[in-house]
């Protein structure tokens, strides 16, 4: 299990992948050939991974979201450090917080 | 991709209007649609002077063209490219384009024009009649999002695209066409929502303003009250929505520190503090630390409010990420 900001990146067993992952369309990648996990509106800061693999987008504008690494890769932000990732299968899953009567996404 | 940046700053951008290409685009767009160009192009300075303009001018702009100009080539065009893509085609072109920008947009130009009703109110002017102006509107830059989905393969969209591009939102009537600047100030959170506490979040060059705090609509006055806040004020606040507001600004950590809270609860993912509050739910927040340093090597803290059974830290911020305590346990964090 990784974090990196309001990003968490939890290892899913290979037989605990949802079976319509394999045949899901994966998310493009953006200008400069990242997936793109979580995108800031305004900054424009993302947390992105580089290297093979692919994005599928589970539910919601907010994810969750699977993502495929056959080789690993990096995760990288313009404010956080870097994290390398094996390879496998995650989730990946933005942080919230309590209002009452709702729930937000945060944002750094 | 691209297309989405492009819009997507299309669609924020402020400050003057390039007049000369809005009204080539303008006049591009009549003739596209096989009308006669405008005789006259008025400019005003906000989407509410917009609908002022409109009313006053009455029959003498003739009828509006919104429909040749705007609805009936846009929905041609996407008969043609979805007949082109095919319906998944379709689908996946919208959702990599337009889909991207559409909540963010559309909230946005609906807010305007809940605000431009509510002015309108304070002059007894009836609500109706506002909202028929405000339907023949072509938004121009808050039309970003099906423009994005567009881009590059509709050359007949281009008069339309290229209003958008240089100004705000315009009235396309046979005889003449009312114009709107863009705003002056628009200030936003990460997740696109209005937000400023020291202003108007949204503001045009005559002085139509919306205030805003995370997307809640807030009374100018209130903005400006909470630079003087107390924490007797933000008790007696009655309304939940507004103080929750109020904590926001003051800082949950001053307030923490001047009301003597004391943490409920410490453990190796950060700190639980609770704030009992007189008739509402307490306030739960889990403090933590950006693990990764600042430019002065210094760690930012920052607080998460989490629901209010959360008795420990780990509970609090495994629930941020919708698990277990058991089950948060990342082995690097940056």
């Amino acid at each position: 299990m990784y974090r990196q900001g309001d990003v968490l990146i939890m290892p899913v067993a290979e037989e605990a992948v949802p079976s319509h992952a394999a045949d899901a369309r994966s998310e493009p990648r953006d200008a400069r050939g990242r997936m793109v996990l979580a995108l800031g509106e305004v900054t424009g800061h993302a947390h992105a991974v580089t290297g093979r693999g692919r994005l599928v987008r589970e539910a919601g504008p907010f994810g969750p979201m699977l993502l495929h690494l056959p080789e690993g890769g990096r995760v990288v932000h313009e404010e956080h450090a870097a994290i390398p990732l094996p390879k496998g299968w995650f989730r990946v899953v933005r942080q919230r917080e309590y209002t009452p009567g709702a729930v937000r996404i945060v944002a750094d | 991709m691209q297309y989405v940046d492009k819009w997507r700053a299309v669609a924020a951008a402020t400050g003057a209007a390039d007049r000369a290409e809005a009204e080539d685009g303008v006049r591009l767009a009549y003739r596209t649609a096989e009308l006669s160009e405008p005789e006259r192009i008025i400019w005003v300075d906000s989407p509410r002077a917009g609908v002022e303009a409109v009313r006053s001018l009455g029959d003498g702009t003739g009828r509006s063209v919104r429909h040749e100009v705007r609805t009936q080539p846009w929905a041609q065009e996407r008969r043609r490219v979805h007949d082109e893509l095919g319906p998944v085609g379709y689908a996946e072109l919208w959702a990599r384009t337009g889909a991207r920008l559409w909540d963010t947009t559309r909230a946005l130009s609906e807010r305007i024009r809940t605000g431009i009703v509510e002015s309108f109110a304070r002059e007894l002017v009836e609500e109706s009649e506002v909202r028929s102006v405000l339907l023949d509107a072509v938004l121009g830059q808050h039309d970003a999002a099906w423009l994005a989905a567009f881009d590059g393969r509709s050359p007949r969209l281009e008069g339309l695209a290229r209003v958008a591009e240089h100004t705000g939102w315009w009235w396309p009537h046979e005889k003449v066409t009312v114009i709107c600047e863009r705003p002056v100030e628009l200030h936003r959170d990460e997740a696109g929502r209005l937000d400023r506490g020291d202003g108007p979040a949204l503001a045009f060059p005559d002085g139509f303003a919306l205030h805003a705090w995370r997307g809640m609509p807030v009374p100018a006055k209130f903005l400006s009250d909470l630079a003087h806040l107390t924490l007797e004020r933000i008790r007696a606040e009655e309304n939940a929505e507004l103080r929750r507001v109020m904590l926001e600004y003051y800082g949950y950590d001053r307030y923490l520190e001047e009301s003597g809270a004391q943490p409920v609860h410490r453990d190796e993912t950060g700190v639980l503090w609770r704030i009992e509050l007189d008739g509402d739910e307490p306030v739960v927040m889990v403090e933590v630390v950006n693990s990764t340093p600042e430019p002065d090597g210094s760690n930012r803290t920052y607080w998460l409010r989490v629901p209010p059974t959360t008795r420990t830290a780990k509970e609090g911020v495994a629930w941020t990420f919708g698990l277990n305590p058991d089950a948060y346990e990342p082995v690097t964090q940056t």
